[in-house]
């Protein structure tokens, strides 16, 4: 058994490194080392990268456990373009937009677990049907998203870049994300032993006296309103869930609390260097954020895949 | 004598894929018995340990009593303390090691279970817990998920052939394992186990409950059931006894 003290290492360094990418990400960028200029722009956008990224992380995990399936993701999955649909929908009707996509993200979530249930009741190891259906369910609302665009010609709506792969461009410094992603690591680490059981299956964890039904509900309706939050903060940004929970799960840890920790810091380290370097590889012109995050995040699902990894 | 018993079924009816498996079993277990459950592959073997679990079976009928109390009266927290079930095959999605899993099957704190570290020598899985559990081999795995179903410290153990993949010496190491869990007609706990050898039975268990698979049962103590009669009838083939050993003719 692990003691406490890697874990505890593992944390502090993680603190600190994530601590230096915001400096660098605060500090670098066209116009350089300015005051005024890194307050009012780019102090939004990093923290904005900061929030998103934690709760992409955070909702990849316990997507990975609700559906016992470590290369779950939102965005593979469809949460994304669902929470992207959910998105236009509110915007459309004048409703919050964050509340909008968390609707979205989780009518997603649920059409997934309904289409894949026969799947999951039978074997409770549904991994390729469920990655599969979770595929086309992503194209199905990406799809209902790219007519919404087209049909409804509104400069309210932003872009079909932003609602595809992810812009943080013009997010706003909302540090509800962030604080949102604190109080799902601190359900996370609440519930900590029952989600470590729910990973060894759903019936063995009811078999244990854990409320399984309960579980999965509560950590679907996290996961969606983490989604609906990042969504609406800066679009369909993907992958970040599956490479930050999946690459520490392969270094080793596999704790809900230690785990839930960890990912919301390196997936706000994670986002905050991909939209450095979205900012800066072709600067002054700024690159869609999402766009390097798939560029980063497709080749480790094909690597995990290829590995079998588990 | 007639304390409360353990399990009871009456008139327990199990149908799947349209055929009757199990009609009207009516079984009581106490604590210190030891049950194995034979029959044919397919004749509900396992689905009757679902069932005893109160996991969801596809037609069921009749009642299963834990401790004289109905199934679905009992809340989920206080039935993990009274039984556990091994199934057949674990499924492993996630990496996580012997140490971890048994950590986390720790259900009942102060049971009289023998500690962890005892167990896992009596079981001969003392070398892994270290190991990846999706990385073990099937005996291995299989031992450890007896392991697991121990630790959680349940009165009454249901185990879904906890033998079938083991080596000879590991099938006695097991054998002796599960008889010195539950000392014949004393303590707090029962097993009933799902197993196919009628000569590794006939050292383990005190009683048989054998099953035709067309919805006939017998249930009795090992001495009474586990005969050519009813061998015979369970199998469809004859079979005979040479020095304790039983054979298929």
């Amino acid at each position: 058994m692990p003691s406490r003290d890697p874990a505890f290492l593992r944390i502090a360094v993680l603190a600190l490194a994530t601590a230096l990418v915001a400096a660098l990400a605060l500090g670098l960028g066209s116009g350089g080392w300015d005051w005024p200029l890194i307050v009012s722009l780019r102090a939004p956008r990093v923290a904005a990268a900061a929030g998103v990224g934690s709760l992409l992380a955070l909702a990849g995990l316990s997507l990975q456990v609700l559906l016992r399936n470590p290369l779950a993701d939102p965005y593979v999955l469809g949460h994304s373009s669902g929470a992207s649909v959910g998105a236009l929908a509110a915007l459309l009707l004048g409703v919050h937009l964050w509340i909008g996509a968390a609707a979205g993200a989780l009518v997603a979530g649920l059409a997934l677990l309904w289409l894949a249930r026969p799947a999951l009741a039978v074997a409770d190891d549904a991994s390729p049907r469920l990655i599969l259906l979770g595929a086309m369910l992503a194209a199905i609302f990406g799809s209902i998203a790219t007519l919404l665009l087209a049909l409804v010609p509104d400069e309210r709506l932003r872009g079909a870049i932003f609602w595809m792969v992810g812009d943080l461009s013009g997010a706003d410094a909302s540090l509800w994300n962030l604080a949102a992603a604190g109080l799902f690591v601190a359900w996370l680490w609440w519930r900590g032993r029952s989600v470590d059981r729910l990973m060894l299956g759903a019936d063995a964890a009811w078999l244990l006296g854990e409320p399984v039904r309960r579980l999965r509900l509560e950590l679907l309706l996290l996961a969606s309103v983490a989604v609906g939050l990042a969504v609406a903060t800066a679009g369909a940004i993907g992958f970040v869930g599956l490479v930050v929970a999946q690459g520490w799960r392969l270094a080793g840890v596999l704790r809900t609390r230690e785990l839930a920790l960890l990912s919301a810091m390196s997936g706000a380290a994670l986002l905050m260097a991909a939209d450095l370097l979205a900012r800066m590889v072709a600067a002054p012109l700024e690159l869609p954020v999402g766009a390097v995050m798939a560029l980063i995040g497709a080749p480790c699902f094909i690597w995990f895949l290829a590995r079998g990894v588990k | 004598m007639n304390a409360t018993p353990l399990l009871e079924t009456r008139t327990l009816t199990l149908r799947a894929a349209g055929r009757c498996l199990v009609e009207g079993l009516d079984w009581r277990v106490q604590a210190g018995e030891r049950w194995c459950v034979i029959g044919r592959n397919g004749a509900g073997k396992s689905l009757v340990l679902r069932a005893l679990a109160g996991l969801s079976v596809p037609d069921r009928a009749g009642e299963v009593l834990w401790q004289g109390r109905a199934q679905p009266d009992w809340p989920v927290g206080a039935a993990a303390a009274l039984r556990a079930l091994m199934p057949q095959q674990a499924q492993d999605r996630f990496a996580l090691t012997v140490e971890r899993t048994l950590a986390l099957s720790a259900v009942v704190a102060d049971a009289g279970v023998q500690g962890t570290g005892e167990l896992m020598h009596a079981l001969d899985i003392a070398g892994l817990a270290g190991r990846r559990v999706d990385q073990l081999s099937g005996g291995e795995r299989q031992r450890v998920a007896l392991a697991q179903c121990t630790v959680q410290g349940a009165a009454l153990m249901l185990l879904d052939e906890p033998v079938s993949f083991q080596d000879p010496a590991h099938q006695q190491v097991v054998g002796r394992w599960l008889v010195d869990a539950v000392p014949a007609g004393s303590g707090r706990q029962a097993w009933i186990a799902t197993a196919h050898d009628p000569s590794w039975i006939g050292r383990v268990a005190t009683h048989v409950l054998a099953l035709s698979g067309d919805g006939r049962w017998e249930a009795g103590p090992v001495d009474a059931v586990l005969c050519a009669p009813v061998l015979a009838r369970t199998y469809g083939c004859a079979w005979r006894s040479v020095e304790g050993a039983w054979l298929p003719v």
